[in-house]
């Protein structure tokens, strides 16, 4: 998928960052590899795969930061851009605002314990409706009627153990 | 002759259709759901098939996980997010139809080449299913480490972006893998002393986090595309049997390459589906519109992962081994029943093999109009707004993640997955390759480490065995040849290029 | 026979029978229910579809019919069974949770994997046993377990490959064991790591190895098809499935025996009331034909203890494995 937006680039990093983060992790994976322990028994222990993993992605960044194959990634300009994608230009802090996702379902595995699934549920509808800009005409039924449905179909077919929480269905 | 007409006797009882029918809708159902394997909704029916005969169980079985293959490729299609790792070879190119107000054209390609498929891999059961089980014997670490190392490779050839790229993500994804005490050694390793960890990271948190998840990042980061072109097709079908006739060699080749990995225990139909989307773009006369919408990679790695899921069935009904996830619960659900897996299903209980037969081809054929039927009810979704479709799909990731194994902190791993892949994705490193990769990683080092052990730390086995030796050419070919290729192409594009500059005054 | 109504019926009877347990929560003062209630779950610490699961589903079913209350099969996967087996020592001693251990339980401690051991559970019944028999090959030359027992002592260490699970899982401590038995070395015969038992099988018939010694049942389609010999059972009589396999004991005269075992437990501080009334539902469970139907048609082996008698069975394996595991190298604790 292309990736260059315009007026979204906070998450767009240069090769050479990317490249250089590879290394780094590849350096790690081969620390990692050497504190493996020896298994009796076995002449190829459990370091020699990451080992080589990790070599191969110290390679692979470094490559990367050179800028080397850059020449192949000339194909994806040929994938045309989204029909009309210029226009409309991104909402300010948009590119900070992805990050509210991942939050989320952060919040859902601490909460959905005490609160139970329908609560929490229907607060990461709520949220992520009105991030997106609807109204509440449209988020509230939708917090509603969701978490309901997904319910019914977890619990009652698929026989899925989500939490009551605090709030049960009356069947 | 007599064990066909009872074998279509067995299969033409009221429960046995009703249970065809059912599972069909429920494994549609299920499948569609991003966030739900096939392979979860084949372990939720086992209680069901308790209450069963046994035709009817095994056929709720076959019916269910067919249509959740398919059905796996309906999110993929229309949201890009694929329902099974099968489905993530192709869902950009999936994707990229539907952004050409493709979509019914895309899903009809998958159902309609999933049914051939499925049919193909039937046959390939009914007729040849003894000579395919001898070849999955002959299998072993040795030859199994070359297929794995093949099926990595499909990573570069997949990708649209740079090769270095793609293969970093892929050893990205290699690196996941190794986590957990799941390896050769069976020791923890890279667990940070997380009990949640030794379990080692699952695909399917991963596929939900890199492609769901990121979706949904996504589409907060960016204003609301205009609404997608929409071309009503008059019949979903009828572009179907176009397809057909202009490519029927990648439909055969995919029937062709599912029915043998398929086979092969370990090795389902995931690998397949890459391995035909690889090889469609490898021949195709025109790879570079590969990714772009173009249809042909659909038809051959479609055809390809149902076919798999047919012959899978051979060495787990011939000797009680799985080929994958799906046959391992139908073999326990086959010994519970009474159909004891060995030969003597082939030759004392015939009637009751092709009562299986039939319900493959009877389960393939109702995908069909019921597939239809869900397509059109799932393209609703293309219209509606997408403030309601995306805390749908947030909520969905975590019931799904929760749901493989009743743990939270598979949710955790979906969170952490969706932000890789969303700056993944950034960058220009393709996250498919990252499935492949964790979805592959195991039976790399598995089959090298236990190749080793067999041979006494020798490495001349890799290459002197038969099946292994051509599986190294091939692999070796496959690995040396875009390297050959690019420097072919470095050295004519120099030459041109300095007798131009020697022309500047 | 509709699967999808008939789930949706048993949720709908599962629902009536909650609302009917809110209705006399509801009203304070009356005596206290008697036990059980409302809905018990089960918890698996493996995942859907495998063997411990059928067998967990099918006792479950079962249990409902005893206790008059459903009882609901929950999957807590993850961490090499260590995850669902912490939430069975962890949950609510209040009846309303129980779970299927499995003999995992006595080896994950000695690995440093965990800190639970058998003795955080009120064993309540010992469900299924299983024990390892010997195969090999079809085209092995060696026809009986003598012949074998000759060829491995005969052997150069580590010329010899066995395989069935992972290092240090179930079946290579059970080939330690017997080769320990034997005077010989754990190491003797080198372990071949493999993904369970079925690529274990596989692997032997294609020619890589040379033994498996998995459990019967896992062998079983390939004893079947002519392509695998089993040669001995390390059980301490032969098991009436499979009477035709000699057990270690008359056939050798080494006196090994190793099982894998599946029984249902709880936390501890369970009130012994309810332990009583569980352990005497399962009994009832376990002499049921379903039960032994079931178990018969996926050759799982049957044997039962009750409450006490299935934590002798822990306390035993426990000691074994720690054993074994220590003279394979594997014992981090």
């Amino acid at each position: 998928m292309p990736a260059a937006r315009e007026g979204n680039r906070a998450l767009q990093l240069s090769d050479r960052i990317t490249g250089l983060c590879l290394v780094a992790l590849g350096g790690a994976a081969v620390y990692g590899a050497t504190q493996q322990p020896g298994v009796p028994g076995q002449d190829v222990g459990p370091s020699v795969f990451p080992m080589v993993i990790g070599l191969g992605l110290i390679g692979c960044g470094a490559l990367v930061a050179l800028r080397v194959g850059r020449s192949f990634e000339a194909p994806d300009e040929v994938v045309p851009p989204e029909p009309g994608e210029a226009m409309a230009a991104p909402p300010r802090f948009a590119e900070w605002r992805a990050f509210l996702p991942p939050l989320l379902l952060v919040f859902y595995m601490l909460a959905v314990d005490t609160l139970g699934f329908l609560l929490v549920a229907a607060a990461i509808t709520l949220v992520v409706c009105l991030t997106l800009g609807a109204r509440l005409r449209l988020a509230l039924p939708l917090a509603v009627l969701a978490p309901i449905g997904i319910h019914a179909v977890f619990v009652r077919l698929l026989r899925v153990p989500l939490p009551d929480g605090l709030l049960t269905l009356p069947w | 002759m007599t064990d066909l007409l009872e074998g279509f006797r067995l299969v033409l009882q009221g429960d046995v259709l009703i249970a065809i029918l059912a599972s069909a809708v429920y494994g549609l159902v299920v499948g569609s759901l991003p966030g739900l394997s096939a392979t979860m909704a084949t372990a939720l029916l086992v209680p069901v098939t308790f209450y069963l005969s046994p035709i009817a169980a095994v056929a709720t079985i076959i019916t269910a996980s067919a249509m959740a293959i398919f059905s796996g490729d309906i999110p993929g299609c229309l949201l890009r997010i694929p329902g099974t790792p099968a489905s993530a070879a192709y869902t950009d190119e999936a994707y990229a139809m539907t952004r050409k107000g493709q979509a019914e054209m895309a899903l009809g390609t998958g159902l309609w080449f999933s049914a051939v498929g499925g049919i193909a891999g039937t046959l390939a059961l009914l007729v040849m299913a003894p000579a395919l089980a001898e070849v999955a014997l002959n299998f072993s670490s040795f030859e199994y480490f070359w297929l794995a190392v093949l099926g990595l490779m499909c990573a570069t050839l997949v990708a649209r972006s740079s090769p270095v790229k793609a293969i970093a993500s892929m050893l990205l994804g290699l690196l996941f893998s190794c986590i957990g005490m799941e390896n050769p050694a069976g020791t923890p390793r890279f667990t940070f002393g997380m009990t949640d960890l030794l379990g080692g990271i699952e695909p399917l948190p991963a596929l939900v986090g890199v492609f769901a998840v990121s979706q949904v990042m996504r589409a907060l980061a960016e204003a609301e595309p205009p609404p997608l072109p929409r071309r009503r097709f008059g019949s979903i079908m009828a572009g179907q049997w176009a397809l057909t006739k202009k490519y029927p060699k990648p439909m055969m080749r995919g029937n062709i390459v599912g029915i043998i990995i398929g086979v092969l225990p370990g090795a389902g139909a995931d690998m397949a589906a890459w391995v035909s989307y690889a090889m469609s773009k490898r021949f195709s006369k025109e790879p570079e519109k590969f990714g772009t919408g173009h249809p042909e990679g659909l038809v051959e790695s479609g055809a390809s992962n149902n076919a798999s899921l047919a012959s899978g069935w051979v060495p787990a009904l011939l000797f009680g081994i799985p080929g994958d996830t799906i046959t391992a619960i139908a073999i326990g659900v086959l010994y519970m029943k009474g159909l004891n897996p060995g030969p003597t299903l082939f030759t004392e209980r015939a009637s009751s093999m092709y009562a299986l037969y039939i319900i493959f081809i009877l389960a393939n054929l109702i995908m069909i109009p019921l597939g239809i039927v869900m397509i059109r009810i799932a393209a609703t979704v293309l219209r509606a707004p997408r403030a309601s479709i995306m805390p749908v799909i947030l909520l969905l990731c975590a019931v799904g993640a929760f749901a493989t194994g009743n743990n939270l902190f598979a949710v955790m791993l979906v969170a952490f997955f969706g932000t890789l892949g969303y700056v993944m994705e950034r960058n220009g490193y393709p996250v498919a390759a990252l499935v492949l990769g964790i979805v592959m990683g195991s039976m790399v080092e598995q089959s090298f480490v236990t190749s080793l052990i067999k041979s006494d730390n020798s490495l001349l086995p890799f290459f002197e065995r038969p099946i292994s030796a051509v599986l190294a050419v091939v692999t070796l070919g496959a690995l040396l040849w875009p390297v050959a290729a690019w420097l072919m192409r470095r050295l004519r594009a120099r030459r041109p290029a300095a007798i131009a500059a020697a022309h500047r005054p | 026979m509709d699967p999808i109504s008939r789930l949706s019926r048993r949720g709908i009877l599962g629902a009536a029978a909650g609302l009917a347990t809110a209705g006399t929560l509801a009203r304070p003062g009356l005596a206290q229910p008697r036990y059980p209630s409302r809905p018990l779950q089960m918890i698996v610490p493996w995942g859907a579809g495998g063997g411990t699961d059928a067998t967990a589903r099918i006792i479950a079913a079962l249990l409902e019919k005893e206790l008059g209350q459903p009882v609901n099969v929950v999957n807590r996967t993850g961490g090499s069974g260590v995850v669902g087996h912490s939430a069975i020592a962890m949950a609510n001693p209040d009846g309303y949770s129980i779970g299927i251990i499995t003999v995992e339980i006595a080896m994950m401690h000695w690995q440093g994997l965990t800190e639970l051991t058998y003795a955080n559970y009120t064993p309540l019944g010992l469900m299924n046993r299983d024990a390892p028999g010997v195969q090999v090959s079809a085209s092995s030359p060696y026809k009986d377990i003598k012949a074998l027992a000759e060829g491995i002592k005969n052997s150069p260490p580590g010329k010899l490959k066995a395989s069935g699970t992972g290092q240090g899982g179930i079946w290579h401590l059970a080939l330690v064991g017997w080769l320990q038995a034997m005077g010989l070395k754990p190491d003797h015969v080198r372990w071949v790591p493999s993904n369970g038992a079925a690529p274990g099988m596989q692997d032997l018939v294609a020619g890589g190895i040379d033994i498996v010694p998995c459990s019967i049942p896992e062998a079983r389609a390939m004893l079947d098809a002519g392509r695998a010999r089993s040669l001995a059972i390390m059980a301490p009589q032969r098991d009436p499935q499979f009477p035709d396999i000699p057990t270690l004991k008359e056939s050798l005269g080494v006196d090994y025996q190793t099982a894998v075992w599946r029984g249902i437990g709880a936390p501890l501080k369970l009130p012994a009331e309810q332990a009583a009334t569980l352990t005497a539902a399962l009994q009832r469970v376990y002499k049921s034909n379903e039960y032994s139907e079931f178990m018969k048609s996926r050759g799982f082996g049957m044997d039962w203890a009750d409450g006490a008698g299935f934590g002798k069975v822990m306390a035993e394996t426990d000691a074994s494995m720690g054993e074994a595991m220590r003279a394979a190298g594997l014992a981090k604790a």
